[in-house]
């Protein structure tokens, strides 16, 4: 009896205090308006946002992990329209389809948007627009990933690219707004553009930018990281880097990550860890080299330009329209000289390894009629620093250079003096150093890389 | 004992039940958490002219919805969608009244598709395909309710068979499933064609279905389909497609692959090299055939630009219709049946329902179509 009491009376002060907790109304709220509120609250402070200051913007965009991203402005209207501009290949392929090829062109469209209630505030471009959607339509992709249409092309239909044309929108900060593509999850970034700019002259810089960074005469290129350590950088031009450090076997260690070149530099899909430094995102600099924004530090470059200019790859042509003091001076006097002996013109001036001498080797091509004679002089290269080279020459010259010599002394003239001076080395660009700059006081030539051996 | 046992748990229920209902009187149901949506078209809008005239012919006439700018979340997301072009979807939504509400509003009476017709139109840019058999979904009718239009953005309003194809059949296709899930059709009709459905793979078949009594190889899936196929056919066929239709249902068709084979492609001609009937029968598809007819009536067939080795023309033969099927008359049972089904059930005449659709099909002008939505103002 006494037991049921006792149960009786423990189970009455239990239920009593858990009647009372329940009662209690006194919850902390985490947020001051309820979930819908809010919600409804973000999705007009996005519309507000991407509407504003003339509502132009530009879309880093990514359709998947295995091709690059490609640069899109859009400017949004508040009357629910918006103008997508783009330039890259597959626009071209869009708008010439028997023209299938890898030329980037320009697209602009109207279509649709909306910021929309999903699981957050969604921005959705939610009519087609065909130089934008065609990362997101299900049809196969003409010539597959690189577009050309002799590639081994696979059959994409059911998914295409696969890319996303709504987007979570995850936070706005500094005039940047971040993105997560809502089907496939592609972190991606929108960030504010001025008003005023052109979309076909803002593109169109973005592909002279892509076209100055990589260069497929220059293969490989560095990622210098703030230890010193070096890891090479391939196939830049393709915007899918192959990635490995340097001195580890290429084969087993290399990675692949794709880029998105935007016009302020470049940017990796995500951020990449290499030798413990998290890196993503480089700006270019004024001396062509890419600079890592996220440490400051980590910086993308070719070899040093002395190395670039005494490497047996690459033949380079003299450019004879920049010249200054004894270069220029000695160039006229060739034209002249060789004018003078048989009636010859100059064709041009070439710098290259010489295979049969092995040194390298400074040939003058003279044309006469159908002949061209090619008095050539040796040059041994010697790498003095990063950005210093001084040549050393042999004075004796091919046979040709010996039959030249009488009647047109400039040859050897312009020959010795390479030989004695003490180049500084400037270059386009740190990343694809394809026009180098030699200079010594007041004299200085021009030489540009022709092809590769 | 057994007293005092039961009034503890008498008292104990009381009190529980009494503090388990005072602790929820107090919880009051406040306003709506979710906030007014107005819904007043802002004349300013992109899209007002076609969201008024939507509103007008479409929400307010017959409780339906237009969605042109894609919620993906109304679509099945295993798909790789698309959104529709906006300027095509001013398109549909100008044809999809002038050939299918206006017309059952005429031969049906206006109440008709306020009553049964859908409540969501959903028009897709692109089709849904399947990657792994490469099928493409072009049409969905689901739950009477809403009817999915796909291939917005290939389109072609000047092509009309394409047009008569992907939407106008895609239309009366989807809407009669809608009908025959409210009022089922006989089932006599299952039985024309009994084991002769493949829901496997209809895609792999080609014109030899006619001959097996189907309209088309999707109507040759499964009864339901065939049902929509068959009705939407002949109310979208001209008579031109459906007397050929009738035409190919009357060949008899056969492939010199095996009938396993899913790849086989079914001929209904054939000829004889160097017309040599002793060697081996080759056959030919029907657009390699000339059929020339003499002065006095006779029907001569031949294999276009080719001879023998004597400069004569090579004679191409029929397939003979082995199958045991008529199917032209397999085709008509059906169109009966359906004739009769929207007569009972639906006290429509399908016929006078096609001659309208022809009618109109005929005689449209897209661009005076169109006027309906650019001239509101």
């Amino acid at each position: 009896m006494k037991k049921y009491f006792n149960i009786a009376a423990l189970a009455l002060v239990a239920f009593t205090a858990l009647s009372l907790g329940s009662c209690t109304n006194e919850i902390d709220e985490i947020f001051d308006e309820d979930a819908v509120a809010r919600l409804a609250k973000a999705q007009a402070e996005y519309v507000d946002i991407l509407t504003s200051n003339g509502g132009k913007w530009q879309l880093e965009y990514f359709a998947n992990s295995d091709e690059p991203g490609y640069v899109y402005l859009m400017t949004f209207s508040t009357d629910g329209s918006v103008v997508v501009s783009g330039m890259n290949k597959w626009i071209n392929i869009i708008d010439n389809p028997s023209a299938m090829g890898s030329a980037p062109a320009f697209g602009t469209a109207t279509s649709l948007w909306d910021v929309i209630v999903d699981n957050g505030p969604v921005l959705t471009f939610n009519s087609y627009n065909k130089y934008f959607h065609l990362f997101a339509d299900p049809y196969d992709v003409p010539g597959g990933s690189t577009g050309q249409v002799d590639s081994e092309d696979e059959n994409e239909s059911g998914y295409g690219h696969s890319g996303d044309y709504e987007f979570c929108i995850m936070k706005y900060s500094g005039d940047t707004l971040y993105l997560s593509g809502k089907k496939r999850g592609l972190n991606m970034i929108m960030t504010r553009v001025a008003s005023t700019v052109d979309d076909r002259v803002y593109m169109n810089e973005v592909t002279a930018m892509a076209d100055s960074f990589f260069h497929a005469k220059i293969p490989q290129v560095y990622i210098n990281l703030p230890n010193d350590v070096r890891w090479i950088v391939k196939n830049g031009a393709t915007s899918i880097l192959k990635i490995f450090r340097e001195g580890a076997d290429e084969i087993s260690t290399a990675e692949n990550y794709n880029v998105i070149i935007t016009h302020d530099g470049l940017s990796f899909m995500s951020p990449i860890t290499l030798d413990g430094y998290t890196i993503q995102n480089f700006t270019r600099q004024a001396d062509g080299s890419l600079l890592c924004r996220d440490d400051n530090q980590t910086t993308m470059t070719a070899d040093d330009l002395s190395d670039i200019m005494a490497s047996p790859r690459f033949v380079w042509k003299l450019s004879q329209g920049d010249l200054g003091g004894v270069y220029a001076q000695l160039l006229t006097q060739i034209v002249n000289e060789i004018k003078a002996y048989n009636s010859s013109t100059l064709q041009d001036v070439v710098l290259a390894y010489n295979t049969t001498a092995q040194s390298m080797a400074i040939t003058f091509n003279v044309k006469r009629r159908t002949v061209t004679y090619k008095p050539t002089y040796y040059l041994t290269p010697n790498v003095i620093d990063e950005t210093h080279i001084k040549f050393t020459l042999n004075p004796e010259g091919d046979s040709w250079a010996k039959s030249f010599e009488a009647q047109c002394p400039s040859i050897k003239e312009f020959a010795t003096n390479m030989g004695s001076m003490t180049f500084e080395l400037s270059a386009n660009s740190l990343l694809a150093p394809v026009v180098m700059k030699l200079t010594d006081g007041s004299n200085f030539m021009v030489w540009k890389i022709s092809e590769m051996i | 004992m057994k007293k005092i046992k039961y009034f503890i748990s008498a008292l104990l229920l009381v009190a529980v039940t009494a503090m388990t209902f005072s602790s929820c009187s107090e919880d009051k149901l406040g306003p709506t958490i979710f906030p007014d949506v107005d819904e007043t078209l802002d004349p300013n809008s992109y899209t007002y002219k076609l969201d008024k005239f939507l509103k007008v012919n479409y929400l307010d006439k017959y409780n339906l919805t237009f969605l042109y700018k894609m919620p993906d979340i109304s679509t099945n997301m295993n798909y790789n969608l698309v959104p529709a072009e906006y300027n095509n979807a001013i398109d549909l939504a100008v044809l999809c009244k002038h050939l299918w509400f206006d017309v059952y509003d005429k031969v049906a009476g206006e109440d008709f598709l306020k009553t049964y017709g859908p409540r969501i139109i959903l028009l897709i840019g692109s089709p849904a395909i399947n990657p792994n058999s490469g099928s493409e979904i072009v049409g969905l009718a689901e739950g009477g309710i809403k009817i999915s239009l796909f291939k917005v953005n290939s389109m072609n309003i000047s092509d009309f068979e394409q047009m008569n194809e992907l939407y106008f059949h895609t239309m009366h296709h989807e809407f009669s499933h809608i009908l025959h899930q409210t009022k089922t059709y006989p089932t006599e009709f299952n039985t024309i064609s009994v084991g002769r459905y493949d829901a496997n793979n209809w895609q792999y078949r080609g014109n030899e279905v006619t001959s097996l009594g189907f309209v088309t190889p999707y109507g040759s899936s499964e009864y339901r389909e065939d049902f929509a196929e068959t009705i939407a056919c002949f109310i979208v066929y001209t008579d031109t497609q459906w007397n050929r239709l009738m035409e190919l249902a009357r060949r008899g068709y056969a492939t010199s692959a095996s009938d396993d084979d899913l790849d086989a492609v079914y001929y209904s001609y054939y000829y004889y090299p160097d017309n040599d009937a002793e060697q081996d029968l080759v056959y030919v598809d029907e657009r390699f055939v000339v059929v020339v007819t003499d002065e006095d009536g006779t029907v001569h067939k031949y294999w276009r630009n080719n001879r023998d080795k004597d400069g004569n023309r090579i004679v191409v033969y029929d397939v003979i219709d082995k199958d045991g099927i008529n199917g032209e008359e397999a085709i008509l049972q059906k169109v009966q049946i359906a004739r009769q089904w929207f007569r009972d059930a639906w006290n429509i005449d399908l016929d006078s329902l096609r001659s309208e659709v022809q009618t109109r099909q005929a005689t449209y002008d897209i661009n005076q179509l169109r006027l309906m939505v650019s001239d509101i103002q």
